[in-house]
Protein backbone atom coordinates (compact mmCIF):
# COMPACT_ATOMS: atom_id res chain seq x y z
CA UNK A 1 0.00 0.00 0.00
CA UNK A 2 2.46 2.09 1.03
CA UNK A 3 4.23 1.72 -2.20
CA UNK A 4 1.45 2.30 -4.35
CA UNK A 5 1.28 5.69 -2.15
CA UNK A 6 4.25 6.78 -3.26
CA UNK A 7 3.43 5.50 -7.13
CA UNK A 8 0.99 7.86 -6.89
CA UNK A 9 2.81 10.53 -5.18
CA UNK A 10 5.22 10.28 -7.77
CA UNK A 11 2.94 10.15 -10.59
CA UNK A 12 1.28 13.41 -9.60
CA UNK A 13 3.74 15.63 -9.29
CA UNK A 14 5.51 14.11 -12.77
CA UNK A 15 1.95 14.99 -13.87
CA UNK A 16 1.87 18.51 -12.42
CA UNK A 17 5.24 19.51 -13.67
CA UNK A 18 3.80 19.18 -17.19
CA UNK A 19 1.22 21.06 -16.55
CA UNK A 20 2.83 23.64 -14.96
CA UNK A 21 5.38 23.63 -18.30
CA UNK A 22 2.39 24.18 -20.11
CA UNK A 23 0.50 27.06 -17.80
CA UNK A 24 3.78 28.84 -18.16
CA UNK A 25 3.95 28.60 -21.92
CA UNK A 26 0.24 30.01 -22.09
CA UNK A 27 1.15 32.45 -20.51
CA UNK A 28 4.19 33.81 -22.24
CA UNK A 29 2.26 33.41 -25.24
CA UNK A 30 -1.14 35.60 -23.56
CA UNK A 31 1.59 38.17 -22.21
CA UNK A 32 0.46 37.73 -18.82
CA UNK A 33 2.17 36.77 -15.49
CA UNK A 34 0.92 34.22 -13.32
CA UNK A 35 1.11 34.42 -9.90
CA UNK A 36 2.29 31.34 -8.11
CA UNK A 37 -1.16 30.20 -6.52
CA UNK A 38 -2.91 29.76 -9.87
CA UNK A 39 -0.02 27.62 -11.33
CA UNK A 40 -0.45 25.06 -8.35
CA UNK A 41 -4.19 25.29 -8.40
CA UNK A 42 -4.26 24.77 -12.29
CA UNK A 43 -1.66 21.92 -12.33
CA UNK A 44 -3.95 20.25 -9.75
CA UNK A 45 -7.19 20.90 -11.59
CA UNK A 46 -5.50 19.44 -14.38
CA UNK A 47 -4.61 16.15 -12.39
CA UNK A 48 -8.34 15.69 -10.74
CA UNK A 49 -9.19 16.14 -14.67
CA UNK A 50 -7.78 13.86 -15.75
CA UNK A 51 -8.09 11.45 -13.07
CA UNK A 52 -11.81 12.05 -14.28
CA UNK A 53 -11.23 11.76 -17.16
CA UNK A 54 -9.70 7.77 -17.00
CA UNK A 55 -12.94 6.92 -14.70
CA UNK A 56 -15.15 8.38 -17.60
CA UNK A 57 -13.69 6.21 -20.40
CA UNK A 58 -13.38 3.52 -18.42
CA UNK A 59 -17.26 3.72 -18.00
CA UNK A 60 -17.91 4.53 -21.38
CA UNK A 61 -15.61 1.32 -22.77
CA UNK A 62 -17.09 -0.99 -20.71
CA UNK A 63 -20.52 0.37 -21.61
CA UNK A 64 -19.67 -0.14 -25.26
CA UNK A 65 -18.44 -3.70 -24.54
CA UNK A 66 -14.73 -3.13 -25.15
CA UNK A 67 -11.88 -3.49 -22.62
CA UNK A 68 -9.59 -0.83 -24.48
CA UNK A 69 -10.69 2.65 -24.86
CA UNK A 70 -10.82 4.11 -27.91
CA UNK A 71 -10.36 7.97 -29.42
CA UNK A 72 -14.25 7.72 -30.30
CA UNK A 73 -14.58 7.63 -25.83
CA UNK A 74 -12.55 10.48 -25.46
CA UNK A 75 -14.65 12.27 -27.95
CA UNK A 76 -17.91 11.42 -26.46
CA UNK A 77 -16.36 12.59 -23.02
CA UNK A 78 -16.67 16.01 -24.16
CA UNK A 79 -20.02 15.91 -25.64
CA UNK A 80 -21.10 18.72 -23.51
CA UNK A 81 -19.16 21.22 -25.18
CA UNK A 82 -19.67 21.36 -28.73
CA UNK A 83 -16.66 23.29 -29.87
CA UNK A 84 -14.68 21.01 -27.64
CA UNK A 85 -16.50 18.16 -29.88
CA UNK A 86 -14.98 19.71 -33.05
CA UNK A 87 -11.16 20.09 -31.87
CA UNK A 88 -10.69 16.82 -30.27
CA UNK A 89 -12.76 15.09 -33.93
CA UNK A 90 -10.21 16.67 -36.00
CA UNK A 91 -7.23 15.46 -34.00
CA UNK A 92 -8.55 12.32 -34.58
CA UNK A 93 -9.26 12.50 -37.80
CA UNK A 94 -5.82 13.49 -37.92
CA UNK A 95 -4.46 10.61 -36.15
CA UNK A 96 -6.64 8.19 -38.30
CA UNK A 97 -4.94 9.34 -41.36
CA UNK A 98 -1.34 8.94 -40.19
CA UNK A 99 -2.76 5.23 -39.64
CA UNK A 100 -4.17 3.76 -42.40
CA UNK A 101 -4.67 0.28 -41.38
CA UNK A 102 -7.51 0.98 -38.78
CA UNK A 103 -9.40 3.66 -41.44
CA UNK A 104 -11.68 0.55 -42.62
CA UNK A 105 -12.61 -0.46 -38.92
CA UNK A 106 -13.78 2.99 -37.73
CA UNK A 107 -16.44 3.18 -40.73
CA UNK A 108 -19.04 4.06 -38.78
CA UNK A 109 -18.00 6.71 -36.97
CA UNK A 110 -17.76 8.94 -40.50
CA UNK A 111 -21.92 9.36 -40.11
CA UNK A 112 -21.61 10.60 -36.50
CA UNK A 113 -19.01 13.33 -37.72
CA UNK A 114 -20.80 15.05 -40.55
CA UNK A 115 -23.69 16.24 -38.58
CA UNK A 116 -22.27 18.35 -35.59
CA UNK A 117 -19.72 20.11 -37.59
CA UNK A 118 -21.65 21.62 -40.20
CA UNK B 1 4.11 29.45 -31.25
CA UNK B 2 5.02 26.56 -28.49
CA UNK B 3 3.22 23.37 -28.65
CA UNK B 4 3.98 22.03 -25.57
CA UNK B 5 1.83 19.06 -24.47
CA UNK B 6 1.55 15.85 -21.89
CA UNK B 7 3.30 13.08 -22.55
CA UNK B 8 1.07 10.59 -23.75
CA UNK B 9 2.96 7.34 -21.83
CA UNK B 10 2.50 10.05 -18.07
CA UNK B 11 -1.35 9.72 -19.08
CA UNK B 12 -1.34 6.60 -19.79
CA UNK B 13 0.41 6.20 -16.06
CA UNK B 14 -2.40 8.25 -14.88
CA UNK B 15 -5.09 6.36 -16.62
CA UNK B 16 -3.57 2.52 -15.37
CA UNK B 17 -3.28 4.00 -12.22
CA UNK B 18 -7.06 5.21 -11.59
CA UNK B 19 -8.07 1.82 -13.31
CA UNK B 20 -6.04 -0.20 -10.75
CA UNK B 21 -7.54 1.43 -8.18
CA UNK B 22 -10.91 1.05 -9.15
CA UNK B 23 -10.61 -2.36 -10.02
CA UNK B 24 -9.09 -3.48 -6.58
CA UNK B 25 -11.90 -1.60 -4.87
CA UNK B 26 -14.92 -3.34 -6.08
CA UNK B 27 -14.75 -5.65 -9.31
CA UNK B 28 -15.88 -2.75 -11.03
CA UNK B 29 -19.10 -4.55 -13.08
CA UNK B 30 -19.71 -6.99 -11.12
CA UNK B 31 -17.24 -9.45 -11.12
CA UNK B 32 -16.01 -11.00 -8.04
CA UNK B 33 -12.72 -9.98 -6.37
CA UNK B 34 -10.66 -12.95 -5.93
CA UNK B 35 -11.36 -13.87 -9.77
CA UNK B 36 -9.25 -11.23 -10.50
CA UNK B 37 -6.05 -12.23 -7.82
CA UNK B 38 -6.60 -15.96 -8.15
CA UNK B 39 -7.15 -15.67 -12.22
CA UNK B 40 -5.30 -12.64 -13.32
CA UNK B 41 -5.30 -14.10 -16.58
CA UNK B 42 -8.76 -14.61 -17.43
CA UNK B 43 -10.90 -12.41 -19.79
CA UNK B 44 -13.61 -11.09 -18.06
CA UNK B 45 -10.93 -9.38 -14.85
CA UNK B 46 -8.45 -7.85 -17.45
CA UNK B 47 -7.85 -4.11 -16.48
CA UNK B 48 -8.80 -1.52 -18.82
CA UNK B 49 -6.66 -0.25 -21.29
CA UNK B 50 -6.02 2.39 -24.17
CA UNK B 51 -5.15 2.84 -27.27
CA UNK B 52 -2.25 5.17 -28.48
CA UNK B 53 -4.57 7.39 -30.26
CA UNK B 54 -7.05 7.85 -27.57
CA UNK B 55 -4.25 8.75 -24.73
CA UNK B 56 -2.68 11.15 -27.71
CA UNK B 57 -6.46 12.85 -27.97
CA UNK B 58 -6.79 12.89 -24.43
CA UNK B 59 -3.23 14.65 -23.52
CA UNK B 60 -4.71 17.35 -25.95
CA UNK B 61 -8.47 17.59 -24.50
CA UNK B 62 -6.53 18.07 -21.01
CA UNK B 63 -4.10 20.50 -22.57
CA UNK B 64 -7.14 22.60 -23.96
CA UNK B 65 -8.20 22.36 -20.58
CA UNK B 66 -5.06 23.99 -19.16
CA UNK B 67 -4.27 27.06 -21.62
CA UNK B 68 -8.68 27.57 -21.48
CA UNK B 69 -8.37 28.10 -17.90
CA UNK B 70 -5.26 30.26 -18.78
CA UNK B 71 -6.79 32.15 -21.64
CA UNK B 72 -9.87 32.89 -19.67
CA UNK B 73 -8.47 34.05 -16.43
CA UNK B 74 -6.14 36.41 -18.62
CA UNK B 75 -9.37 37.99 -20.14
CA UNK B 76 -10.71 38.70 -16.56
CA UNK B 77 -6.81 40.33 -15.54
CA UNK B 78 -7.00 42.09 -18.81
CA UNK B 79 -10.19 43.44 -18.20
CA UNK B 80 -8.93 44.93 -14.56
CA UNK B 81 -6.02 46.53 -16.17
CA UNK B 82 -3.36 43.61 -14.66
CA UNK B 83 -0.81 41.83 -15.96
CA UNK B 84 -0.54 39.64 -13.90
CA UNK B 85 -3.27 36.70 -13.42
CA UNK B 86 -3.96 36.62 -9.41
CA UNK B 87 -6.36 33.74 -7.82
CA UNK B 88 -9.58 36.10 -7.78
CA UNK B 89 -8.95 36.49 -11.67
CA UNK B 90 -9.20 32.31 -11.69
CA UNK B 91 -12.09 32.45 -9.21
CA UNK B 92 -14.00 34.14 -11.36
CA UNK B 93 -13.54 31.89 -14.42
CA UNK B 94 -13.63 28.42 -12.22
CA UNK B 95 -16.93 28.24 -12.53
CA UNK B 96 -17.85 28.02 -16.17
CA UNK B 97 -14.80 26.45 -17.03
CA UNK B 98 -15.66 23.48 -14.85
CA UNK B 99 -19.43 23.38 -16.46
CA UNK B 100 -17.48 23.72 -19.55
CA UNK B 101 -15.36 20.27 -19.55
Amino acid sequence: MDEEEERTEFLRDRFRLSAIAITEAEGRKQGMEISEPVVACIADLAFKFSKQLAKDLELFAHHAGRKSVTMEDVILSAHRNEHLGCLLRALSRELKGKEPQNVRKKRKTSKTEDAPTS
Amino acid sequence: MEDLSFDPELMHSVFKLVWSKKSEKNGDTGIINDDEVAAGTSKKSRQTTANPNALKVSCELVRIFVTEAIERAAVIAEAEGSTKIEPTHLERVLPQLLLDF
